[in-house]
């Protein structure tokens, strides 16, 4: 872009946004060149901070009058560079736009802008007994917008659902500039379900500029049980075990030796250094019953060969269980100078099978992995351990992540289960789609995204793009560095 | 349609499975009649059909059970329909994954008996369950009383494989319970009325069959107090798994007496949840001036959904309404006042926690204008609540009055342009569909 070029488009934004919600400087926009896999970068020309709807949808029109590209920016934590500018134009910053508009308790929904970081909307309807369900472990930090986008879960998601289980409507600006309601705050669409199709889309069929979500009552009763296991395989089968005994727990992470070992060393949290694995499961809901339940989920523990099976006594014991499950990733920085995640699915009963098998690819590269991950939903999160400062490690870790991905698709499984496509995925994707379910993927986004400048590169592969990729030194999100929060 | 398309389906499906004539009585919907229904026995045979079809440019009616196919304006021409009665296999059941694979024309009650017997239920309980099919359920959105804690085919559909308008075979989705690769295509055939591809197989969420459940009601004075009592349970601890609010007329329909509105409630689970839960029901509902708290029979779980319209003995029309929980009351109380303002006899039930309305009006057969009259007031009514109203059943000289799909707004040119992406022709269900997509 020529410099006379850029001074007059940076004083038609500051028409919309005013002088202080642009940046240009290239200094300025380094902070924007990745989200949280800094395996990519990618420099835009402008970031925007826009405060309504109007702005988004101005800004898109001038995008679309000068062909530039354009993508919306959240708070920046993704892990698979979805918000990257990757062929440079305007990045849309919605971090000016992050209030709670209204929430309506009869009807247990609020209305959000797409800024609002996540665990706020659960601060501002706490008081009065309600909460906002999917809590990625990033919620101090990422927005609702961002959830949207990747339909993001959680801990929680085992129970609770998704994203998408909890969007009734969105504002959007679509790709064209206007503005429309997909969706609204009753719970059945009219016409085709477009709020349901829009969350997930990873950014590519426009900017939501509000969004109508549920809330619901914090749970009566919640209980945390720990499961210690001599060996991995049979803390993947009581997974099964346990949903085999009609419940459908709340939570049911698992937690591998190597993590455990780096967790006590850092923390501290009472995991057995010698356990093989532990399960971290929590059931919620009614007081009655609770500790029936407990007794099945010990009893199924125990059948699959569980050592040691034990229940949190307090809010404090729990609160301690959790902080060793969530602190991982801080617990990673001791033992490894960094470390890439990667997220695949399975089915949950190939748990057993597929744990052994991540183990064996990433030996066989000459690294060391450490496995935390929502196991009740078969949804892995193997972290792959190296030093970025050692020539062509980095790039063998991708090669193994590219492994691990393989063995997801053919036992079934998914190349994502909250971390989207973006970039780092693209290519992946004919692993588990033909050339007919891309080819038909293209003309939904058609629909929407006609002219294509809308996110452009994510999702699909693409040859035209100004995307660096590594190998860089990895750097912690800064949200981890603030110890805000974990990667996973 | 030209003999030779005829013929050329007839060898694609074979001669015992095509249908012209007098055996296409079963198949005319709002007085148009097909040129011929058409049974594929293979999702390959379903593609080959399609991509005749829309060579040809055909209109194509896929058909499930054929209980929600009168859901839609009046089709110019009904061309071919598509009958997906032959694909009815559970092609996979793994219980430790609580997940199943199916094909789309088996029936609900096929499946739930199948996931049964293995200790798992689909937690969707549309009406006429022994005929409506899984992909007709999905296509329509039709849910029943337990979605108001389990939701809807959206939050239960993790996969489907689609024959697209010009044959292509798409999967969209998966099989696992987390996956967010690829746009959320199951999102987009929810609901959609088989307007843009027709859903062959379909990959579901299960859960435990609760140990225990059971299903309450509550008899109340007035409807406001019953939606009171409503908003009560909605604030509440409990946890129902189904939370139906009943007029008078509609409560006769469920075996309740006495002309009153009430308030009905389902529990499952470990059997002291419900039982305490059944406590605590009774007790919120007297605070509210509910009375005479008792158990209903385990079969008027599936009169619930239809309670509206067997409350009269032929409605002459159906109406949907989707608005806020908490206007639930209101609407029906203002829907029921038109309607005896006109001299027509109504009934409503709703799923009240999630705004779900279904009113029933009784009427003369003959006299389109009244009957239409009280429903422009009813649609008006679901707007005041928040909402909209689809209306779901009648006939088509009501139809021809008062449109049978709300607008969609600044959405609806999104809508379309998806339309015109993926069945550029419009050969599917042509016409039929929100605004005539
Ligand atoms: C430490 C850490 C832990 C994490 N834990 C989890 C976890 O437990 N579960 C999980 O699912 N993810 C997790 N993530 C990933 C990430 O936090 C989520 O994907 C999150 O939803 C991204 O939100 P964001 O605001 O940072 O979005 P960004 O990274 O800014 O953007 C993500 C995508 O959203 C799009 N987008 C942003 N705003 C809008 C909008 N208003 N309209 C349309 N598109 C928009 C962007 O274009 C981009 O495609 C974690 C990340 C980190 C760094």
């Amino acid at each position: 872009m020529t410099d006379a070029r850029k001074r007059s488009l940076r004083r038609e934004l500051e028409a919309i946004v005013g002088r202080d919600g642009v940046l240009s400087d290239p200094e300025e926009l380094l902070v924007y060149e990745s989200d949280g896999l800094t395996l990519f970068r990618a420099l835009a020309d402008f970031v925007v901070f826009p405060r309504s709807a109007e702005d988004v949808a101005a800004i898109v029109r001038l995008a679309n009058r000068e062909a530039l590209p354009f993508v919306a920016r959240g708070a920046g934590t993704g892990l698979s560079g979805g918000c990257l500018p990757s062929e440079g134009g305007v990045v849309i910053s919605l971090m000016r736009m992050n209030r709670v508009l209204e929430v309506d308790y009869d009807n247990q929904i609020a209305v959000v802008e797409p800024g609002l970081v996540n665990l706020h909307l659960s601060w501002a309807v706490g008081p009065k007994g309600y909460y906002y369900a999917p809590d990625p472990s990033s919620q101090q930090a990422c927005t609702i917008g961002g959830n949207i986008a990747n339909n993001s879960g959680g801990p929680h998601t085992l129970k609770y659902g998704v994203t998408t289980n909890h969007v009734l409507g969105l504002e959007v600006v679509l790709p064209d500039g206007e503005i429309a309601w997909l969706g609204g705050r009753t719970r059945d669409a009219l016409g085709y379900d477009l709020a349901g199709v829009f969350v997930g889309s990873e950014g590519t069929f426009g900017v939501a500029t509000k969004v109508v979500v549920r809330i619901l009552r914090k749970p009566q009763a919640v209980k945390t049980v720990l499961a210690v296991f001599d060996e991995i395989t049979q803390a993947s089968e009581a997974v099964s075990a346990v949903i085999a005994r009609g419940l459908v727990p709340a939570a049911m992470e698992m937690i591998d030796q190597l993590t455990i070992q780096a967790v006590e060393d850092a923390f501290g949290c009472g995991y057995p250094r010698d356990a093989a694995a532990a399960l971290l499961i929590e059931v919620d809901g009614l007081a009655a019953g609770m500790e029936s339940q407990v007794e099945r989920i010990v009893a199924a523990c125990r059948e699959a060969g569980a050592r040691e099976v034990r229940a949190a006594r307090d809010e404090a014991e729990r609160q301690l269980l959790w902080k060793g499950r969530k602190s991982a990733f801080g617990a990673y920085g001791r033992v490894s100078p960094a470390y890439m995640v990667m997220d695949g699915v399975i089915p949950r009963t190939r748990l057993p099978y597929v744990l052994n098998r991540v183990n064996q690819i990433v030996e066989a590269h000459g690294l060391r992995v450490g496995n935390v991950f929502h196991a009740g939903d078969g949804n892995l999160h193997p972290n792959i351990l190296y030093d970025p400062r050692v020539p062509g490690e980095e790039a063998r870790v991708v090669a193994a992540g590219a492994e691990i991905m393989r063995v997801c698709a053919e036992v079934g499984g998914s190349i994502s289960g909250e971390h989207g496509i973006g970039l780092e995925k693209a290519d992946f994707m004919p692993f588990i789609f033909s050339a007919a379910d891309l080819e038909f993927m293209r003309r939904l986004k058609d629909a929407f995204n006609p002219g294509g400048l809308c996110n452009p590169g994510k999702i699909f592969p693409t040859k035209k793009s100004c995307v660096e990729v590594g190998p860089v030194a990895h750097r912690p999100h800064a949200i981890e560095e603030k110890g805000l929060a974990q990667r996973f | 349609m030209a003999d030779a398309i005829l013929e050329t389906l007839r060898g694609v499906v074979g001669p015992a499975n095509l249908l012209t004539d007098v055996e296409l009585s079963p198949y005319v919907v709002d007085g148009r009649t097909p040129k011929a229904a058409v049974f594929p026995g293979s999702i390959d045979e379903v593609s080959a059909v399609l991509a005749l079809a829309n060579d040809a440019s055909i209109p194509v009616t896929p058909w499930g059970g054929g209980t929600g196919v009168g859901v839609g304006a009046p089709a110019a021409r009904l061309g071919v329909v598509l009958g997906l009665r032959r694909l009815s296999r559970l092609i996979e059941h793994e219980p430790g994954d609580l997940t199943a694979t199916v094909e789309a024309g088996a029936t609900m009650e096929a499946l739930q008996v199948a996931l049964a017997a293995r200790g798992q239920w689909l937690s969707l309980d549309p009406p006429d369950a022994h005929v409506a099919t899984v992909g007709g359920v999905l296509s329509a959105n039709a849910a029943g009383p337990r979605r108001h804690l389990y939701g809807t085919a959206r939050d239960l559909l993790i996969g489907v494989t689609v024959v697209c308008a010009d044959g292509a075979i798409v999967h969209g989705g998966g099989k696992v319970v987390k996956n967010v690769a690829g746009y959320d295509l199951p999102k987009l055939f929810v609901g959609a009325f088989g307007s843009l591809g027709v859903i062959v197989e379909a990959t579901v969420k299960l859960r435990p069959t609760p140990d225990v459940e059971i299903l309450v009601a509550a008899r109340f004075g007035s409807l406001k107090d019953c939606g009171l009592a409503a908003r009560a349970v909605t604030a509440s601890d409990l946890l129902p798994s189904a939370l139906d609010l009943v007029d008078g007329e509609a409560a006769a329909a469920l075996g309740l007496d006495g002309e009153r509105p009430a308030l009905v409630a389902g529990f499952d689970g470990l059997a002291e949840q419900v039982r305490w839960q059944r406590a605590e029901f009774a007790r919120l509902c007297e605070e509210a001036g509910g009375r005479e708290v008792r158990d209903l029979p385990a079969a008027t779980w599936a009169v619930l959904p239809v309670a509206a319209r067997r409350a009269l003995a032929e409605p002459a029309a159906v109406m949907r309404f989707s608005v806020l929980p908490a206007r639930v009351a209101e609407v029906v109380e203002r829907a029921g006042a038109t309607a005896r303002d006109v001299g027509l006899r109504a009934a409503f039930s709703a799923h009240v926690g999630v705004g779900a309305i279904v009113g029933a009006l009784a009427g003369p057969r003959d006299a389109a204008e009244p009957v239409a009259a009280a429903l422009r007031d009813w649609r008006e009514a679901a707007h005041a609540g928040g909402g909209h109203a689809t209306l779901e059943a009648a006939a088509l000289a009501v139809k021809e009055l008062i449109p049978v799909w709300d607008q969609p707004g600044a959405a609806f040119r999104m809508m379309q342009r998806i339309k015109r992406q993926l069945d550029p022709k419009g050969i599917l269900n042509a016409g039929r569909f929100v605004g005539g997509m």
